[in-house]
């Protein structure tokens, strides 16, 4: 039996129906993305297993325990919030001890060496006694990380915890986050709506479109193969042509949706040699952007408009206005819902 | 540069008129005689006559007392129905913002008459003149109460706090009283001492309900406003120190906590 | 409760009579009337000089702001009665300026009559200007520097700017302030009731008189007279919404 199981989660706020019969297993030790745009439900499924929202209809079980209805201070769940919500009269330390205090039946020493373990662990060593307030948006979410693995929950719940924290700071964050999830072998479920990070920090991914689980699986497979048009739009920059489109390039009608990566479509001055696993077509440079190592051309076949990336080796291949050849393998062409 | 010039001439202007009789005033209080164009001796025996006048300090007692209990009186029960709020029973937020602020509305005059109209025919503790006036001024002070209450509660996200609290296991009393109120103290505080100030300088509503029988600092100047000139402008000029010392209380508080604010941010 | 109480005649039984007495007895139509002058009189005076002041520390440098800024919170707490009795001792019968003004022959300050509805609306500008002051600096720096330098790109002077920006868009917090003041003013009991005590007709003190008064109290005429108080009040408030929204309108069609 899974570790951590939603059946059938129901919950409206007044007309919205925010999580339509979620059904959803974790096992145990891993860490979990719950990716998704805002407003998808995604923290909301998150605030079902922590007991800060109750679900309509549905149960949610833990650890083979029903604790759909129970107290969220009973649940023994640890969660970091975005803003942080470090107490700020609270200094680091007590911030920390705070829910090992609650617990009250621990003595003194065991106390102060489960508070220094952690603060080794996060990395805070000579801030025990500042207040929040003087810690950088970094430290304090750490601090909030320590609190709440201090008191060893059952799953550790991430509420998109490093939105509000600058690109550079973040990665480090993400790679530290990972690296103690995986020593305590705690279960964590991590919400994000920046895919970069869930493709960084997942074992596995579950991608949401208001209310439902759009398509699950490994990082890999949620990149190369997209099942649906939501999909291959929210993960990768796929290009996506409807079947119109898609014959007017290729020349073929596969009655559905295409999605093509633009690292799959290949670029050249002279017309590719025929291939019996790819397509070919001509095509017009309309636009280049660089994206660091990348160059991003937008070519036009007819009226369709595709984009190609290529690496990015000092010169400047293709000018726009410029006539050009494009092929692509058959089996990179995707058919989606 | 002539535009900077008019300004700075038109902002002179205006501090004059408002500054000309709190100066003159403070400068009357302190002349022996002033007859002529120029004062006569300066002295301070009308503020050393005052200092030891019991029948000034009294009311200058009791005017701190009146100000300073409806005050607190009002604070308990504001943070106890808050409290209900924020953790139980979210939608009722509305109703108690709605309830909070109808005293802006109802104000001075009206106040104190539908209060002596209401009350002072009934039996018992309701119409005594002294427990009116408390509760009188607690609906007075109220909504300035409610409202800085209500802003730091804001300003710390309150319900993400306690969730943080409930989730680490606490109680949500004790997540309430230790960890939400602490943090809004400072903020309380500015709310606290404006609203005192304001009581400190009521007239209108202790002379209507209760002028006769709890005489105030203020009732005690309208009195003897017509005795001596000198006397009365060193009550004003203490009350109004008082006033300052107050409201000025108030905005160190409320600047020492922006600061605080300001340095998280360069870090 | 008033207002229920001000529909009822003394001796029990609902009558409007209360309401008829006020506005046929010319003793309380005065008062009203008074009332209603004084309000306009120094709200209209006190927005004027605040927004000149107000304007004035929107173009300050920072010290003097700061200067201009402490003098009015602090002569904002200025009010009621230390303030009547400042201006007694200042341009009352023997008050300061008085006496200078009858030594050096300045023939305005000596017949100046503080007990008067000019004096009366000497006091109230008094504590109408920090008020309004305060209220209006804020608009003021909602202003942006932009407008003004679109403006003169767009080659329009310094009075256009004022005219069909600054003031289109200051419009809702002046009017805002101006039934702020006016309120403030028409409920005003303390300065007038120290100044003039029971010698000058105002509503509020003719109120206070039918419930505290040493003769008879009227506490039915009272109400009456509360409601007509709280009436006027709410007045000024829809009045200014009212124009606002008719602004508004106009300006979409």
């Amino acid at each position: 039996m899974a570790y951590i199981q939603f059946e059938k989660i129901n919950k409206r706020f007044g007309a919205n129906h925010v999580l339509r019969d979620i059904s959803l297993t974790i096992e145990k030790g891993q860490l979990v993305t719950l990716l998704g745009p805002s407003g998808c439900g995604k923290s909301t499924l998150l605030r079902t297993l922590a007991g800060l929202e109750a679900p309509d209809s549905g149960r949610v079980i833990l650890d083979g325990e029903d604790i759909t209805g129970k107290d969220p201070r009973r649940r023994n769940v640890g969660m970091i919030f975005q803003q942080y919500s470090l107490f700020p009269n609270m200094t680091v330390r007590e911030n920390i001890a705070f829910g090992l205090k609650m617990q009250k039946k621990l003595p003194a020493e065991e106390i102060n060496e489960r508070i220094a373990r952690v603060i080794d662990m996060v990395e805070l060593h000579g801030k025990e006694k500042s207040l929040p307030a003087q810690l950088s948006g970094g430290q304090q979410q750490r601090v909030a990380l320590a609190r709440s693995i201090i008191t060893e929950p059952k799953v550790l719940l991430f509420d998109e915890p490093l939105s509000a924290i600058d690109a550079k700071l973040r990665k480090a964050l993400q790679l530290r986050i990972k690296e103690i999830q995986r020593s305590l072998g705690i279960t964590a479920i991590f919400v994000t709506h920046d895919q970069d990070e869930a493709m960084l920090m997942s074992d596995v991914i579950h991608l949401f479109s208001t209310g439902k689980i759009e398509q699950s699986g490994r990082p890999i497979d949620m990149y190369t193969a997209p099942r649906t048009r939501f999909a291959a739009g929210f993960i990768g920059h796929y290009n996506i042509l409807s079947p119109a489109q898609f014959e007017a390039v290729t020349g073929e009608n596969r009655g559905c949706d295409v999605a093509i990566r633009p690292e799959t479509v290949e670029v050249q001055p002279q017309p590719f040699p025929e291939r019996q696993d790819a397509y070919r077509s001509a095509a017009v440079v309309e636009d280049f952007t660089p994206h660091g190592n990348i160059l991003r051309y937008t070519l036009s076949v007819g009226s369709v408009n595709l984009q190609a990336d290529v690496l990015f080796r000092s010169v400047l291949l293709f000018e726009p206005g410029q006539t050009v050849y494009l092929s692509v393998e058959k089996k990179n062409c995707l058919s989606i819902a | 540069m002539k535009k900077t010039r008019l300004n700075s001439a038109v902002i002179v202007v205006i501090c004059i008129y408002l500054i000309l009789p709190l100066v003159l005033t403070f400068f009357y209080s302190i002349f022996t005689e002033w007859q002529h164009v120029l004062p006569g001796g300066v002295t301070f025996r009308y503020y050393a006559a005052l200092l030891t006048d019991s029948s000034f300090l009294l009311p200058f007692l009791r005017t701190f007392i009146i100000s300073v209990a409806p005050v607190a009186l009002c604070l308990v029960f504001i943070l106890l129905a808050m409290y209900v709020v924020v953790v139980h029973l979210p939608w009722l937020d509305r109703v108690m913002q709605l309830v909070c602020t109808i005293p802006y509305a109802i104000q001075g005059i009206i106040l104190a008459i539908s209060v002596l109209s209401l009350y002072s025919g009934l039996p018992g503790l309701l119409s005594n003149r002294v427990v009116m006036l408390v509760f009188t001024y607690c609906i007075v002070v109220l909504p300035y109460l409610y409202q800085g209450i209500k802003n730091s509660l804001n300003t710390v996200n309150a319900p993400r706090l306690l969730e943080a609290a409930q989730l680490l296991g606490a109680g949500s009393f004790t997540a309430f009283f230790r960890i939400i109120v602490p943090n809004i103290v400072s903020g309380i505080s500015v709310s606290v001492m404006l609203s005192i100030s304001l009581l400190f300088g009521d007239f209108v509503i202790i002379n209507i309900v209760a002028g006769s029988y709890y005489q105030t600092a203020q009732v005690f100047l309208y009195r003897q406003l017509f005795e001596s000139g000198q006397k009365s402008s060193a009550v004003v000029v203490i009350l109004f120190a008082v006033t300052l010392l107050l409201t000025n209380g108030a905005l160190f508080l409320y600047n020492r906590r922006a600061k605080k604010r300001n340095a998280r941010e360069e870090v | 409760m008033v207002v229920l109480r001000s529909f009822s005649a003394p001796g029990g039984g609902v009558t409007l009579d209360n309401f008829a007495d006020i506005f046929t007895k010319r003793l309380y139509r005065q008062a009203v009337v008074n009332s209603v002058l004084v309000s306009i009189f120094s709200a209209l005076i006190g927005i004027v000089i605040a927004f000149l002041g107000a304007k004035a520390a929107h173009g300050a440098k920072t010290p003097l702001r700061n200067f201009f800024m402490s003098v009015l919170n602090m002569s904002s707490n200025f009010a009621g009665i230390p303030l009547a009795f400042s201006f007694i001792i200042l341009m009352g019968n023997v008050g300061v300026l008085v006496i200078l003004g009858r030594q050096l022959g300045i023939g305005f300050l000596t017949d100046f009559n503080l007990y008067s509805l000019n004096g009366l609306l000497l006091t109230y500008v008094y504590f109408q200007v920090p008020l309004a002051t305060l209220l209006l600096i804020p608009a003021f720096d909602g202003l942006r520097p932009e407008w003004r330098e679109s403006v003169s790109l767009l080659g329009g002077g310094s009075l256009t700017y004022w005219f069909r920006v600054a003031v289109p868009n200051l419009l809702p917090s002046l009017l805002g302030t101006l039934s702020i003041l006016f309120a403030n003013a028409i409920a005003a009991y303390a300065t007038a009731y120290a100044l003039l005590q029971n010698n000058f007709n105002l509503l509020p003190i003719r109120i206070s008189e039918q419930f505290v008064g040493e003769v008879t109290q009227h506490r039915e005429f009272g109400s009456a007279l509360a409601v007509v108080l709280m009436v006027l009040m709410v007045l000024a408030n829809v009045v200014s919404n009212l124009i606002l929204k008719g602004r508004r309108g106009g300006g979409r069609s």
